[in-house]
Parts: C-alpha cells; structure tokens; sequence
C-alpha cells in the first residue's frame, strides 16, 4: 500500500499488572478513505488496537510496548495524544461517559478551544459538523437530555470537529437502541462515502458492517486473524466460528445448503447477494 | 390448572409530572413461557417490566404475582419469586468473590445458612462456574461477569427471570451462552422475560412476543407472526433477523411457516416440509 | 427527560438585570460583602446587607432557588444561636439573662449567636445570587482574564454534569440490590450500593479522561473561548458601586466599632431573647428529627 494513513508495525502490547498481551505482533496498514470493520471476541485486543491509534496506548496506559504506529507520518511514540487529536477523532462506547458540558455547543467547542481555534471559525464548524450528524437544532440542548443515539452523534460531531482525517469508533452502538444503531451506521457511511473520512470501526453486528464496511480484520487473542474485504473474509463460516467471530446469517445460509449436498456458486454476505445467489423461489 | 405467576390487569404508569410511561395493559404470562419484550428505548419495556418485582407500582390497574395483589409486598420480598437480571451487571455486582455474591441474595431472603449453601451450590453447577467461586468479580470478562450476575440471581430461587437485555456488550460466544442458558430455565420449568434488542435472540428462543411503541403494546404473538407483519415492524422501527428478512423477500407469497432461523431458511430452501 | 439537578445551588436561566450584568462586578459584591460581614458584628449592620442581598436576589427572579437552599441551611444554622447563647465565644464574664435547669441563657451568647447567624448569610447572599445567576462558562471565562487557569472551568462544568449522572446510578445500582432482596436502607445498604456506583465512576471518568485527552484537553499554547463576555457601562458603575458600598461601609463600621459593640447593650428585651432562643432550638430539633425520619423511611 502506498503511503497509508495508518501503519501498524509489528505492534505488541502488554498491560501492566495482566499476564497476557493484548496485540501480539499486529501488522496493518490503512488507506486514506477505507472503511475498516474491526471485529473479534471479547478479550481479542479490539479497544487495545483503537486505543494505540491516537497514542493513549501507549501514553495513558502503563504497560510494555513493542512495534510501532505511524499515523499520517506521525509515530505515536514520539507524538502526544493532544497533538494527534488534530488527525485521529476518538468515540467510544458509552455515548454518556464522553459528554461533560451543559450544552450540545460547548461540547463541541471543547476540542476546539484547546487547539486555539478562533472564536468565528468554532461558530462556524459546530454549525457545520451538526448538520454532518444531523444534530441542526441541538446546539442548546443538554447532552443529558438527549437519547442515546443522538448522544453519540454529539460525540462523533465533537470529533469531527477537530477536522481529524481518521475516525475511530469503539463499539459505537452497543449501549443504543436499534433506532440509535442506525443513526450511527448511517452518519459513519454518510462520512465515508461523501467526504472521504477513513473509518475504523469495532463492531459486533456483522449482517450491518458486511453491507458497509471496504474492509474487514478479525482480531483473535491479540492477533490478526483475518484481514480482507467482506466477502474474502465473511465467507470464511468456518475460520470464523473458530476465532470465536460468526458470519451473517445469509452466509451461515450458504454453508449450512452446502453441508447438505446442495452447490452454492458463490457465498453471498449480504441480504441483496444472498437474493441474487438464490433466487426468489417463484422465479426458479 | 397452574396458577399464571405474572398477570396486569389494566397495568398503566404514569410518571409524577403527568408524564405517561406505559398505557394500560392487559398480559398474562404462563407458567414456563419465555416471553420476548421489544421496542425502542423510551417505548415502555423496561417500565412494564419493571413492576414485575415491584420496583415499580401500578399508577392505575393491578399486578397480581401468583394470583396475588402484589400491591402489599415489598420488593425484597417480591424477590422470592421474581428474579431481576439488570443489564450492566457492574450495577449488581460488590463483593470481594463470586461465592460471597451469590451468597447475598439467598442471605436477604432470610434462608438457613444450610439452605443458602445448598442455593450455592444450586447456581454454581446450573452456571458451570465452580472454577469462578474464589476469583473477584469485577476482574471477570465480561461475559464472565454478566454470568455471574445471573447465577446470583439464580441463587434466591425465583420461579420468574426477568431478563434485561442480557446479549449487549456480549460476543458470538457470550450470546450462545445466554440462548443456552434460557433453554435450560425453560427446561426446569421456569418462566423467562426477556427484554432485548437482539431480534434473532428473541427469533430463537421467545415463545410470544410482545412489541411496545409510545407506552403502548401494539402486538403480542408468536415470533413469526409478530415478524411478519409489516405494519408492526415499520411502526416499531425493528428489524427482523436478516435471515427472516431474507426469507420474507426470498418467498414473498409463501404458506409455509415463517423461517427464524438459518437451520429453518436452510429447510425452506431445499423445500423441505417442515 | 426531566432532569433535576439535586444540588440547589446551580445557575437558574432567567432574562433578569443580574443576569446580563458582567461576572466580575457580580463577583464584585460578592467578595465585598463578605469583608463587610467580618468588619462588624452588629446585628443591625448585618441585617441590612442581608436584607439587600434578599432584594438583589428577587430582584433577579430566583428567589425560589434560594429558597430551597435555605430551607437546608436555615434549620441547621439556627443552632448557632443556641449553642452560642449556652456557651458565648466571647471572653468572661457574662450576662446570665435567663435559666432553665442545668442551662443559663447569656447576653453576650445572644449577640454572638445571631451576629454569626447574619454573618453567615449577609455574606454568603451575594455569592449564592453569583451563581444562581452566572453561567458557570461565563464567570470562568471572565475569571481566566485574571489567570485562574482554563482548566479549572472544565472542572467545574463536569463536576456539574457528574453529580445527576452518580444520582441517577445510584437509583439504579439500590434497584438492583433491592432486586436482591436487600432490605437494609440505612447502613447495610451502604457497602452493596456504594461499590458499584464508586467503581462506576472510575470507569466514567477514566473513559471521560481518554475523551477529553483525544480532544486536546490541556494542550499547551493559546486557548480561545466560544463564549463571549463583554462589559458595558452599567457592567463599570455596578461594579464600582460594589467598590464604594465596601470601602465605606468597613472603614465606617471599624471607626465606630466601639458604639457598634452591642455585646453588654440589652438591644432585645429579654423575654424576646428567650423566645428566640427556644424557637430556634426546637426548629433545629424538629429539623433534624424530619432529616432523620426521612432518612430512615425507604
């Protein structure tokens, strides 16, 4: 890949005070404008791999770290979180515990009067990341008063703010109704497809992410255990169930028909493959 | 003929400031069912259920318990016969060792220190989580965790589970442990409410369905008839699984039962009958 | 969603005169009027400043703010008067007024007791309409001009924001014991309820911390401000004011110190004095009987 955004070289990771390392020698490197799913069991090194992104791992955390991330020519070792901050926007997973300020406005502007972003200029992109998120009309309401899919909106327009070029989100949806899910999938893609905004996504709901993501890497105790597009990697029913990840339920479909004797040309890993794969019965 | 554990009769709830949390509703829940309870957040799940142990009162209607008012009694008392499995289970969750947690439960309902061992032990083999008994729980995974906090209410015995959200923030394996451990309270007859969001959990493993939206239930029925229809699903805003959705759109005028799930997509398309 | 913030003493929105006024005059007569309340201990002095602090603070249209405050603070301050009509810190001899039993009521206790009393809320009226009327935003933005640190702003906003948060956890954390059978609200209750939310919070504030640091939180350099505080002239004149009223008041209250010292002066009748001394008590003990009581109940 020619000059990615983001490098991951031969990363190693190991909390103080754990008996096992979280990244084991993890090798990734990321284009500008990808669409990254990151997937993998409990206790794979997802957040871990999220968190060495804009350098809290390995500058927040205490612990022992091999390899080295280059982010937009930036390595983290030598870089800080705040100075980062200007390429990688963070969110995690609960929409609650990253919101501080009495308004949907100050919340956004925090970043920006850190970095000494002018007064006119901060009016004028927490108007613009608002209606990014499709938050237009919340600048003067409170965080606390918000559901939680527009919470997390408010936090992915807090990050957008800082104009990062990276978009990292860990488990964005999991505290969210399925109404809120969707707000979040849709701005992600919205994002990606109209400004090429890189996303890296961790992400359980793999029928969702197979539809939207460019990419996919399943971690597998600290390590990569597949890395490829959706269809290379979802398709792999079995590789997955093993690494303790699962395929959509149309790909279960295909290998389950082909376990029982039945050909299936080719392994579809969306609800629109799968209905081109087989089609509608009264059409056969 | 068993005595229903769980009946609303014209249940409503209505917050102080006038603020209407759950219409009223009429619901008898059988002895032994699972119960699947969906809608979005703010639609009145968790409201509704909440009062199943008394956390919250009827503003209007009654909640009988075992054919009785249970207007009278307590929560901590209402916890002999309703177990309430939280979300987060970091909420529940303070003591030092699994075993002192499971302890706490049987402990409160004032049982002899025999039976509560015995209760212990019950909990400890239903949840295979012997090896688990000396460790600190808030130094568990997650999954781990979320188990421990089922079991400790497993241990005071309730004939009742109420179920909240018990997939989210759970992994492929996390998730097949809970559809595993539903299938085994139904087995020892127990009754199951789960609120969720999951939809092909609540596919897999609910006998009835119940879809909320705006304090009100706007349907109750099996699974594949509550994923059929149309009108429910648009008006919910849920999903049905992907491979129901598959199915739906596979065989749109189809007679035959709705599949919920791939094993039952997998027959359908080899057209097997079922 | 309703949100009610627990602790009284937040910024109440209003459109009122001391609300468009400038932070700093505000703080102003607030820091004045503590250093008017310590110049003096005359009853008489303090009850004026008290009274103008109660006029500023209807005058801004938050009087029902205060007055939740005060409902709390009142009761338990009454108990000054007591115990200092019991026990006056005030050199020997004193003034016995009246007796009942074992308990002697002392002139100069009277007069310690209720100099304390106004003492305590002539000063503390014009820091409570501060805040009850400055967007805590807008006074840190003013008090960063005078180098309090920038930081300091964002720790009071989220302290704010954290404490309906933790109260609301802890509903849910005393739900789920309760789930549990718990019956004890009191102090077995405390160990259960109190793990989980304090473990909570670390959790919070650990991903609240990485947030922030992913936001540049504390970056060296210029920091600039969404909020925009500007002085005009009625901002000068109430501030100077502030400055006037103080300087006046302390060097003519310490002049005339010695005929303000009404601690052997019988400014009361004694039988009011005994009244006030009984009323205040059995409010306190009513008080504190009611705080207990509920305390107790679920």
């Amino acid at each position: 890949m020619s000059n990615p955004i983001v490098s991951i070289q031969g990363l190693s990771y190991q909390y103080a005070l754990t008996e096992v390392p979280a990244l084991r020698d993890v090798s990734l490197d990321i284009a500008e404008g990808e669409y990254v799913a990151v997937m993998g069991p409990c206790g794979a090194g997802k957040t871990t791999l999220c968190l060495s992104l804009n350098g809290i791992v390995p500058h927040m955390m205490a612990g022992g770290v091999e390899g080295k991330v280059i982010i937009a020519g930036q390595d983290t070792a030598q870089t800080t979180v705040r100075e980062l901050a200007r390429t990688v926007g963070m969110v995690f997973d609960n929409p609650e515990f990253q919101l501080s300020q009495v308004t949907a406005r100050e919340e956004i502007a925090l970043g920006l009067e850190n970095t000494g972003v002018p007064r006119d200029e901060m009016i004028r992109r927490i108007d613009e990341v608002l209606g990014l998120v499709g938050l237009r009309g919340f600048a003067d309401r409170s965080p606390l008063a918000m559901s939680g899919g527009q919470q997390q909106r408010l936090a992915i327009a807090a990050a957008l703010a800082m104009y990062p070029r990276v978009l990292v989100l860990d488990e964005p949806t999991s505290n969210l109704d399925p109404i809120g899910k969707e707000e979040v999938f849709s701005v992600c893609a919205q994002l990606n497809r109209e400004r090429g905004m890189t996303i890296v996504i961790v992400e359980h709901e793999v029928e969702v992410m197979a539809t939207y993501a460019s990419r996919v890497v399943v971690l597998s105790e600290g390590r990569v255990a597949l890395n490829g597009a959706p269809r290379d990697v979802l398709r792999q029913v079995q590789a997955l169930e093993a690494v303790g990840a699962r395929a959509p339920q149309v790909t279960e479909l295909a290998y389950r028909l082909e376990q029982r004797g039945r050909p299936v040309a080719e392994y579809p890993v969306t609800l629109e493959q799968a209905l081109a794969v087989f089609p509608a019965e009264g059409v056969r | 003929m068993t005595t229903p554990p769980i009946v609303c009769d014209a249940l409503g709830h209505e917050y102080a400031g006038g603020v209407l949390a759950l219409k009223p509703t009429t619901l008898t829940i059988q002895p032994g069912e699972v119960l699947g309870v969906v809608g979005q957040n703010g639609s009145g799940k968790t409201t509704l259920v909440k009062h199943f142990n008394g956390l919250l009162r009827p503003t209007s209607g009654r909640l009988l318990i075992n054919g009785e008012d249970a207007r009278p009694r307590p929560v901590h008392d209402l916890a002999r016969h309703v177990g309430y499995v939280f979300q987060n289970p970091n909420h529940q969750l303070f003591a030092t060792t699994v075993e002192a947690e499971l302890r706490f439960g049987p402990t409160n309902l004032g049982l002899t220190p025999e039976t509560v061992a015995e209760r212990v032990q019950q909990a400890t083999s239903f949840f295979g989580i012997e090896k688990l008994l000396t460790s600190h729980p808030y130094r568990l995974a997650f999954p781990l965790r979320k188990l421990v906090a089922m079991a400790s209410v497993y241990a005071m015995g309730p004939d009742v589970f109420v179920l909240d959200e018990p997939t989210t923030g759970q992994d492929h394996a996390g998730s097949n442990m809970v559809r595993k451990l539903i299938e085994r309270l139904r087995e020892q007859g127990k009754t199951v409410v789960i609120v969720s969001h999951d939809m092909a959990l609540i596919a897999e493993v609910a006998d009835r369905v119940l879809a909320l939206w705006a304090a009100e239930v706007i349907a109750s029925g099996s699974p594949r008839a509550i994923f059929a229809e149309d009108r429910v699903m648009q008006r919910t805003k849920l999903y049905p699984p992907q491979i129901t959705q598959f199915a739906r759109r596979w065989a749109p005028a189809s007679t035959r039962p709705l599949p919920l799930t791939v094993a039952e997509a997998a027959a359908a398309v080899l057209g097997e009958e079922r | 969603m309703a949100q009610h913030l627990p602790i009284p003493v937040v910024f109440v929105p209003r459109n009122s005169f001391f609300h468009r006024l400038h932070p700093v005059p505000k703080l102003i007569w607030a820091v004045g009027a503590i250093v008017m309340a310590f110049a003096t201990r005359n009853p008489l002095v303090l009850l004026v400043l008290f009274v103008l602090g109660i006029l500023f603070i209807a005058g801004a249209g938050v009087m029902r703010a205060y007055g939740r405050v005060m409902l709390v603070l009142f009761p338990i301050s009454l108990s000054l008067i007591v115990f200092q009509a019991l026990a006056p810190a005030f050199p020997q001899p004193w003034t016995p007024i009246a007796g009942f039993g074992p308990f002697t009521i002392y002139q100069e206790g009277i007069y310690s007791g209720l100099s304390l009393l106004l003492r305590t809320f002539a000063g503390s009226n014009f820091a409570v309409l501060l805040v009850l009327t400055t967007h805590p935003a807008d006074l840190f933005t003013a008090l960063q001009k005078f180098g309090v640190p920038h930081e300091l702003n964002f720790m009071v906003s989220a302290s704010l924001q954290l404490i309906p948060i933790v109260q609301r956890e802890f509903q849910i954390v005393l739900s789920a014991q309760r789930s549990r059978g718990m019956r004890a609200t009191g102090f077995g209750a405390a160990i259960p309820s109190m793990v989980p939310v304090f473990a909570g919070t670390i959790e919070r504030v650990q991903q609240l911390a990485m947030s922030l640091e992913s936001r540049a939180f504390g970056s060296k350099g210029a920091k600039t401000s969404l909020r925009e505080v500007r002085a005009s002239a009625k901002d000068v004149i109430f501030g100077l004011i502030g400055i006037v009223v103080t300087v006046a008041v302390t060097v003519l209250v310490l002049q005339y110190q010695a005929q303000l010292d009404w601690s052997k002066t019988p400014f009361m009748p004694d039988w009011v004095s005994v009244a006030l001394v009984a009323v205040a008590a059995l409010t306190f003990i009513a008080f504190t009987i009611a705080l207990w009581w509920r305390a107790s109940r679920e």
